[in-house]
């Protein structure tokens, strides 16, 4: 295959921009699978996904495409994740790229993930194909939104496309645009073998999938492979493309987007990021910004029957061959029993695999309030990794405790500044840097990891309106005033509520916590007591009253199934409660620790 | 109920514990419930019956029942599709060795019954089944819908028991609940029950009510038990789902602690009146209980006749056709209208049984319990646990709740199933 007629593009757009439809269009207009099909939305294949309207995993396809100079092309459509717990995998993705298409809703204008996409694909070098969407809508402000395209990205808003993807008007424009102004990928099918990992997944027949996009050299079937962050070396088993199916082929080469088996037995071998070659001659340098995938947050997983323990173990295993960015391990905790200390990328990625759990292995599950990793160096001597605050030796013990800072950028229009500062300094950020881009700033902060990994990000886009972006990096450990939390019910701690929070705001939290507690867990045959304390001092306390009254007068004219049904139907529900000492705590009372 | 569950997913299998699942995919061309009766026979030799009459002329806020409204004709029809039932119940292949204990005919409003009306079913019941001489035969009062006459009536057609459904005596609540009676009419409708010769008289009542406070209430505990009435329910009150008030929501609750301040004024007012609290809604002068109820609660059996009604046969509970012209359209076939019929589990019978038994101060018999309680660990756990909180007491032979527990008993009921 010549590398002219190859092109490689992602789809970029806002949430709601229509980037799946115009993904859908273009597979449909390219016979790559017909439209009725395409109404499914293929490019969305998890469920997940797909409810939540959100990409999680990068996907692929390759479509054939006659342009209208004759000649046959090869596009290569890489999807990517679409938040910033995957920003990481989203640039690995546009790494792969030359090019991206650039959605703009013509009635919404450009919007906070417009601008975060349009600096993610202008710093990978990619062309952009500005493209203003549902034209058809009454609404609709095309000659705004190129105004907007103008000012705000620098682009020529002229050269944007105006296209319905709903209705497929423009849509064959946005083809030829491709071809004429991504350009084609440049490489060596000679050079020795370079190309880009930027997902995988898990097959059960044929092992690890690895997506990857090739620069020089080839591979194909029999090839020996060598992974360099690892230095594992593997024969290829197949090489092939996605059309929108797995379907092989003879040989990937330079500038090639594909995929290859390799009887790799876990996800983690071929990790995002990492650069295949050839053992025999190897290139001399891999891609830059290779990255371990390091769990930020920590959380306690526990099934809430504890018969469960051994199928959770499984589930975990079973999952993390998909996902090697999620780590786990047993931990045992006095309140909930036997469960796993599990790492995760962020918040979403944590609630991504507590759904998958539940969904995928039905089970019902326990999340303890999540954690960050601190340093703690010990009046001994030692350091010591603390990922859960049931871990943090006595106040005696500690001589200084660490935790773990990130630099931020938010960027956020104008009006919505003074907003933005005040969440910031209740978030205990410190304020870096400050750029005007238009109507737009740029702020530059750096926070502590603890404060931002909860609901840092929904607070931010509820107060923006929906239009501050934001995007953080791991930086440093900083010394800090900390202190453990702790909750106890009726006088007894309970470990798994206990959390590692700032001197200064600990009144505050144990507050907030206790009344929140109060709100969750139901009444019971007697009075709870619900208590925050540092150390053995009480700093606040809510009590849930005893039920007073729960009788059903009647039996209905001996209609006693009726009755049955109906206390079944309550149990039911208990089921999601765990028994804490001789309270019933209700499963989202663990997970309102981390939303106060 | 996860073994109903999964049978209920993959039909025709694991028929032995619930052959009924195994119909689930049938039309109602072939009623899969037809022959329920004919093949569970009782295990008992005596059984209750209950009779629904669904109509109403209005209904009330509160009601969750299985009601119909009194349309042109909708009556004749109703009678002659309960005779039809009561012939095909007496023509099942057991009905000839059992015995009714008691019959209860229940609404709806029963009272709408024209006193000859009510006695030819009575009489058809007594022609296709052996009803004792001492049976116990109660009927549901409206006290809109009675007059003395009409009570004499029905006590000649072989009722010997009236509960009169009075459920306040604020005129001011009463056309809320949607009841067509003041308190006048109730206090009336007593007498005349009384002047008809009704030696066995209950009253029904409702506390909890919208508007209702504890002075009200105390006004009508006291009065309703100066007329001297032999048994009285009362019923605490609960928005159902199928109410309009449990679909529309209601104004004017009494705040948790009044209803339980009510319940406990009731308990003492009735203790001091010599009226046992029986059940955790009833009470009763010595001798006094309701028969028919208390089969309800023993978990004994009994058969059902009228749309909607509910029966209990061997380990199967069954439930008619709810809606009244479909119950006449079945029986005008010559089909029993049973729409739904479930074989218990052991385990369910087991639940059933405590939950039953704990409704009533008689509680559970321990010599009965302790076997049951074998590799039940949590059930035994929980039944210490409640002791221990008092309430719950073991008088030695028996368990049972104290009042304290009679007020909590839905809350503990769960922890039993």
């Amino acid at each position: 295959m010549v590398l002219s007629r190859i092109r490689n593009f992602s789809i970029v757009a806002h949430i709601d921009h229509g980037k799946s439809t115009l993904a859908d269009r273009l597979l449909a207009l390219t016979g790559t699978m017909d439209a009725k099909k395409a109404v499914d939305q293929v490019l969305d294949s998890m469920d997940l996904e797909r409810e939540r309207g959100i990409t999680i995993k990068a996907h692929t396809v390759r479509l054939m495409y006659r342009a209208r100079d004759g000649q046959e092309y090869t596009l290569n459509l890489i999807d990517t994740p679409g938040h910033v717990d995957f920003s990481y995998e989203v640039s690995r993705a546009l790494a792969a790229c030359e090019g991206a298409v650039l959605i703009i809703d013509a009635a919404q204008g450009i919007e906070a993930q417009t601008l975060a996409n349009f600096y993610l694909a202008s710093d990978a070098n990619l062309a952009i194909i500005p493209v203003v969407n549902k034209i058809d809508l009454p609404a609709a402000d095309v000659e705004g939104t190129r105004a907007q395209i103008t000012e705000t990205l620098e682009l020529d808003g002229g050269d944007a496309l105006a296209i319905s993807a709903k209705h497929g008007t423009g849509v064959p424009e946005v083809l030829e645009a491709i071809v004429a102004r991504i350009p084609p990928p440049q490489g060596d099918p000679d050079a020795s073998l370079k190309a880009l990992v930027f997902d995988s997944f898990y097959d059960s027949y044929q092992g690890v999938v690895v997506y990857v996009r090739l620069t020089d050299g080839r591979v194909r079937p029999g090839t020996r492979i060598l992974l360099m962050s690892n230095g594992r070396s593997y024969d290829v088993q197949q090489v092939g493309v996605f059309s929108p199916d797995m379907r092989p082929v003879e040989e990937l080469s330079a500038g090639q987007v594909g995929y290859i088996t390799a009887s790799m037995k876990r996800v983690a071998d071929a990790k995002v990021g990492e650069t295949i070659t050839e053992t025999a001659r190897p290139t001399a340098v891999p891609f830059p910004g290779y990255r371990d995938a390091k769990p930020m947050v920590f959380a306690g997983l526990y099934s809430i029957d504890d018969t469960d323990y051994e199928a959770l173990r499984d589930a975990l295993e079973k999952l993390r061959l998909n996902d090697p960015a999620f780590t786990y391990e047993p931990e045992t905790s006095l309140a909930l029993g036997y469960g796993f200390r599990c790492g995760f990328l962020g918040m979403l990625h944590m609630e991504i695999v507590q759904e998958r759990l539940e969904r995928e292995f039905d089970l019902s599950l326990i999340v303890t309030a999540p954690s960050v990793q601190y340093k703690v160096r010990t009046t001994a001597g030692e350091v010591l990794d603390i990922d859960n605050p049931s871990k943090l030796p006595t106040p005696d013990r500690i001589e200084q405790m660490d935790e773990p800072y990130v630099t931020s950028s938010v960027l956020v229009p104008t009006e919505f500044m003074t907003a933005i500062y005040k969440l910031a300094q209740e978030k205990r950020g410190e304020h870096r840097s400050l750029e005007y881009h238009g109507k737009r700033v740029h702020i530059r902060f750096d926070f502590p990891l603890a404060e931002i990994v909860v609901d840092f990000y929904d607070r931010l886009k509820s107060i923006s309106k929906g239009y501050a972006s934001f995007d953080y990096e791991l930086s440093e450990f900083r010394p800090s005033d900390l202190v453990k939390l702790d909750i106890l019910l009726n006088g007894d701690p309970v470990d798994a509520l206990s959390s590692i929070v700032h001197r200064d705001k600990a009144y505050e939290k144990g507050k907030a916590l206790v009344e929140k507690l109060r709100a969750v867990i139901p009444r019971q045959l007697f009075e709870v007591a619900i208590q925050a304390a540092i150390g053995s001092r009480v700093i606040a306390r809510e009590t849930v009253k005893a039920m007073g009254k729960n009788v059903t007068a009647k039996c209905y004219g001996g209609d006693i199934t009726r009755k049955r049904k109906l206390l079944e139907r309550q149990k039911e529900g208990k089921k999601r409660m765990k028994q804490v000492g001789k309270v019933e705590v209700p499963q989202e009372a663990f997970l309102s620790v981390l939303k106060s | 109920m996860t073994e109903g569950g999964l049978t209920k997913k993959r039909p025709g299998s694991g028929s032995a514990d619930n052959p009924f699942d195994s119909f689930a995919g049938s039309g109602p061309a072939d009623n899969p419930y037809a022959s329920v009766l004919a093949e569970n026979p009782p295990e008992a030799d005596t059984l209750g019956l209950y009779v629904h009459v669904p109509f109403c002329t209005k209904r009330c806020g509160y009601c969750s029942f299985n009601t119909a409204p009194l349309e042109e004709g909708a009556m004749a029809r109703y009678l002659e599709a309960l005779h039809r039932e009561i012939d095909l119940l007496g023509a099942l292949p057991w009905a000839a060795r059992v015995r009714l204990a008691t019959v209860f005919v229940g609404g709806g409003t029963p009272s709408l019954l024209a006193a000859e009306d009510l006695a030819a079913a009575l009489d058809g019941i007594r022609a296709r089944f052996d009803v004792g001489a001492d049976a116990e035969i109660t009927v549901e009062c409206n006290p809109e819908s009675v007059t003395r006459q009409k009570l004499e009536g029905y006590r000649a057609a072989g009722v010997n028991r009236l509960s009169l459904g009075v459920q306040s005596l604020d005129d001011s609540i009463l056309p809320r609940l949607g009841r067509l009676h003041d308190a006048r009419g109730a206090r009336a409708a007593f007498e005349a029950a009384r002047e008809a010769g009704c030696a066995n008289l209950s009253v029904d009542l409702m506390y909890g009510l919208p508007g209702l406070d504890l002075d009200g209430w105390t006004r009508a505990v006291d009065t309703v038990l100066d007329w001297g009435p032999d048994h009285l329910s009362a019923y605490g009150l609960t928005l159902d789902a199928g109410s309009l008030w449990g679909a529309a929501g209601i104004e004017g609750l009494p705040a948790e602690q009044e209803q339980i301040d009510q319940y406990w004024r009731l308990a003492h007012a009735a203790a001091a009146h010599g009226l046992e609290h029986y059940e955790i809604s009833n009470y009763a002068r010595p001798r006094f209980r309701s028969r028919h109820n208390q089969i309800y609660w023993h978990a004994a059996e009994y058969l059902a006749a009228g749309p909607g009604a509910c029966g209990f046969l061997g380990r199967v509970r069954y439930a008619n056709v709810k809606a009244t012209p479909r119950y006449c359209e079945a029986l005008a076939d010559g089909a029993l209208p049973i729409a739904s019929a479930e074989q218990l589990t052991p385990r369910q019978r087991l639940a059933e049984r405590l939950i039953l038994g704990l409704r009533t101060a008689d509680g559970v018999p321990t010599a009965w319990l302790e076997p049951r309680l074998d590799g039940e660990r949590d059930l035994r756990r929980r039944i210490e646990t409640w002791r221990a909180q008092a309430l719950l007491v073991d008088t030695g032979d028996r368990i049972r709740l104290t009042e304290a527990g009679f007020l909590l008993s839905d809350a503990l009921f769960v922890e039993l199933l």
